[in-house]
């Protein structure tokens, strides 16, 4: 199954809503740099209110499209992450250090526009 | 042997219990004669001989008498090493006794001190058991009592709230703080959140880890951590530990801090016009 | 007092099976949503561990039951080259596989107790375990 990715004027809005599995993860990943360079978004938001666990892996995943995406020239923003996921992955030891953080889904494309400056 | 033994003690009890007495006061500190008044020691000490003749004549009340006296015992407040001790004084002294008045001969010496240490074990035993489980319960009590005291989060305006920190942090409570902490700023929505250490002893190199990633796990839910209320001492042994704490905004005080926090959701305090 | 459950690692949809099993038992055991992550987050883990370094192993879960405290035991065993360094492989930021290294430590620190066998060319023997507060 493929995570579907919509479009809002010049961003991207992702919601996750299933546990992520390796091979998902890895398809996300490329559907996501297609679409940046298919609609030439400026930003991103991913929203992952739905996921209850991220081990290393799904994090190095989601880092790393983070990385890529600024490379091509969108800023993302992940909203939505769990108490329980943000504690699990502070004790696990991953930095997620520059990537930009919402509370919710509205907040997240708030914070894009600022970033986007308009 | 039952028999003898339980007639001897009946026919001294008296006799019996004041050298008991005697002895156990002569072997306990001072500061057991002067916690235990003289009548409830005496009474106390008629009761536990019944409670050890009661258990010779084995009657089915035995374990229920001897769970109750142990209670008492604990709630009296004596030093588990006293009453043990007394028991083992008892034994002796009844032995003792034994052979002083002739009931049992040179050569029955040992069978009968054997025979008396197998029958007063299991009554030591249930002393200790009781003891320690009064202790247990005390101590998850005080448990459950500290982590009810652990750190609420208070929303305080509108998309900010503050934690009051008070007391040590050791490595379960800092756990139970960022969970309380996570959930609250999620549930209130809150933008920034402030950190009071005020009440909060020592900052040392744990502890400061602790708030750390509390602070890193606030981020990640999409909020904003401040760190407040930093005596000048706390300040200290951070900086001599060695502890980095650039990525975080530092106030003095909270009202420094709550000030901070209005700026960093651009708003600010202005007093009423015509006021004054 | 012990039940067990295992799953076979053979391939990465087993990673998310043991997962699923971890999180089911976790629920059952009454541990809270961020034990629960703590220990879906470790298992997943190990799991993969297996799956990337042996090729295949065990993964099981113990419900323990011991001196009146309820835990969940997670037991990852597999017969894979082992690790020849234990001590480097807890070390935070070491990683063999280009991933973010943060997985046996990490794992560690998610539960309570942590225990690591490993001999190299015999496999790997891996048990942490979460009680319950």
């Amino acid at each position: 199954m493929r995570i579907p990715i919509l479009k809002l004027n010049d961003c991207l809005l992702v919601s996750i809503q299933w546990e992520l599995d390796d091979q998902t993860a890895l398809q996300f990943q490329e559907d996501l740099l297609k679409k940046i360079h298919e609609t030439n978004a400026r930003g991103v938001v991913i929203d992952i209110t739905s996921i209850d666990f991220i081990d290393s892996f799904i994090a190095k995943v989601l880092g790393d499209v983070i990385n890529m995406s600024r490379l091509m020239g969108a800023k993302v923003v992940i909203t939505g992450i769990q108490p329980a996921v943000a504690i699990t992955l502070v004790e696990l030891g991953i930095r997620l250090d520059d990537v930009m953080t919402a509370l919710d889904l509205e907040k997240g494309l708030e914070k894009l526009q600022q970033e986007l400056g308009d | 042997m039952y028999n003898e033994i339980i007639s001897h003690i009946k026919d001294r009890k008296t006799t019996l219990i004041e050298e008991w007495i005697e002895r156990v006061k002569e072997e306990a500190d001072e500061r057991m004669i002067t916690v235990v008044s003289e009548q409830v020691f005496q009474r106390t000490s008629y009761e536990f001989v019944d409670l050890i003749l009661l258990s010779l004549s084995e009657k089915a009340d035995y374990q229920d008498k001897l769970q109750l006296f142990s209670e008492k015992v604990v709630r009296l407040g004596w030093p588990v090493t006293f009453v043990v001790a007394g028991l083992r004084t008892f034994t002796h002294i009844v032995h003792d006794d034994l052979i002083a008045q002739g009931v049992i001969s040179k050569e029955r010496e040992g069978e009968y001190l054997e025979f008396l240490d197998k029958w007063m074990a299991p009554m030591s035993n249930e002393i200790i058991h009781t003891y320690a489980s009064t202790w247990e319960k005390t101590v998850s009590l005080q448990k459950m009592a500290l982590q009810e005291l652990s750190a609420p989060l208070i929303p305080v305006v509108e998309h900010i709230s503050i934690m009051p920190l008070v007391g040590t942090i050791d490595t379960e409570r800092a756990k139970l703080i960022m969970e309380n902490l996570l959930e609250g700023v999620v549930d209130h929505r809150a933008e920034v959140v402030l950190i009071d250490i005020t009440g909060v002893p020592v900052v040392d190199t744990m502890v400061a880890h602790h708030i750390i990633q509390a602070a890193e796990a606030v981020r990640l839910v999409g909020a904003r951590c401040m760190l407040v209320g930093i005596r000048p001492e706390i300040a200290q042994t951070i900086v001599n530990l060695g502890i980095d704490l650039n990525k975080f905004v530092t106030t003095s005080t909270l009202r420094k801090g709550m000030e901070k926090a209005l700026e960093m959701t651009n708003r600010k305090i202005v007093g009423l016009e015509g006021a004054l | 007092m012990e039940i067990q459950s295992c799953v076979t690692i053979l391939n990465e949809w087993d990673i998310v099976a043991a997962r699923q099993l971890g999180r089911n038992v976790a629920k059952e055991l009454g541990f809270g949503t961020v034990d629960q992550a703590r220990i879906t987050t470790a298992i997943s883990e190990l799991a993969r561990n297996i799956y990337l370094y042996a090729g295949q192993g065990q993964l099981c879960i113990d419900r323990l039951n011991e001196q009146g405290k309820t835990g969940l035991r997670i037991i990852a065993v597999d017969e894979g080259p082992g690790i020849p360094d234990i001590r480097k492989v807890m070390e935070d930021g070491f990683s063999t596989s280009g991933g973010l290294g943060a997985g046996l430590p990490g794992v560690r620190r998610l539960m309570d107790d942590f225990d690591i066998d490993s001999n190299p060319g015999e496999g790997t023997d891996i048990r942490a375990t979460k009680w319950l507060r």
